[in-house]
């Protein structure tokens, strides 16, 4: 039946997004956390047994290779000898970018959900006199 | 019109391209992220129906899918979240219009039933 497997996808665009941007509130969080690496999912074609044709999953999480900044503070515990220490390589500007196409992409997920919803709901009607 | 009940098949036909239609569109809207994926769509209900003619006591629809074009991003996906909202309210709007006429048929048969 077409339309709850339309729902069934859906549903799994606004889980991965949801995913999604739980690891941008992560890296968000970690900013300031000497040494953190910032995390991010690709998206991939669910092919899990059972999965609807054309349902989508985040894969594994990826740690971002960008060389970490060294941050002068002589002061910091973790310092060591000439005053540096690791920082994390998260970029407020990118995380936030992400964190917006998440939104605009669950919100498109969300009203695909809406309209399948009205038109199974449509269809129904024709029962009633 | 009557004869053959030609106007419910037509119309479960619309309906059911109208569902199909919505189906590839929720799919490139859940993989507008997906690195490499490709926007599909479903023929035209013209080219779908003529197929096999309406002549067809049991219009059998051939819902194709076909790639939907479109400018592929640098990761290349070509799935553009605006053209597939225009497609989303197309196929509700076919839908709801086959339905309508589904509907006004069945009314018409009761009516000359005096149900």
């Amino acid at each position: 039946m077409s339309f709850s497997s339309a729902l069934a996808i859906a549903a799994s665009g606004m889980r991965s997004q949801a995913s999604r941007i739980s690891h941008v509130s992560e890296n968000i969080a970690n900013t300031d956390t000497p040494g953190y690496r910032r995390k991010t999912v690709a998206f991939e074609p669910d092919r899990s047994p059972g999965a609807t044709p054309g349902a989508v999953i985040t894969g594994p999480v990826r740690l971002d290779r960008t060389a970490l900044p060294q941050v002068y503070d002589p002061s910091h515990p973790l310092a060591d000898e000439t005053g540096h220490y690791a920082g994390s390589n998260v970029d407020m500007v990118v995380e936030l970018a992400d964190a917006r196409q998440a939104q605009r992409s669950y919100e498109a997920n969300l009203r695909v959900f809406d309209q399948v919803r009205q038109m199974s709901s449509s269809l129904g009607d024709l029962l009633r006199r | 019109m009557f004869d053959t009940l030609d106007v419910f098949g037509l119309a479960q036909a619309r309906a059911r391209h109208a569902a199909a239609r919505q189906e590839e569109v929720a799919r490139n809207v859940a993989n507008a992220d997906t690195p490499g994926y490709r926007a599909r769509d479903i023929i035209a209900f013209e080219e779908a129906f003529r197929a096999t003619g309406p002549r067809d006591r049991t219009p059998h629809l051939s819902l194709r899918t076909i790639d939907a074009g479109g400018p592929e991003s640098p990761n290349g996906n070509t799935v553009s979240l605006e053209a597939e909202m225009v497609r989303a309210v197309d196929a509700q709007r076919d839908h709801n219009r086959a339905l309508n006429v589904y509907r006004s048929a069945m009314n018409v048969l009761r009516t000359s039933l005096g149900r």
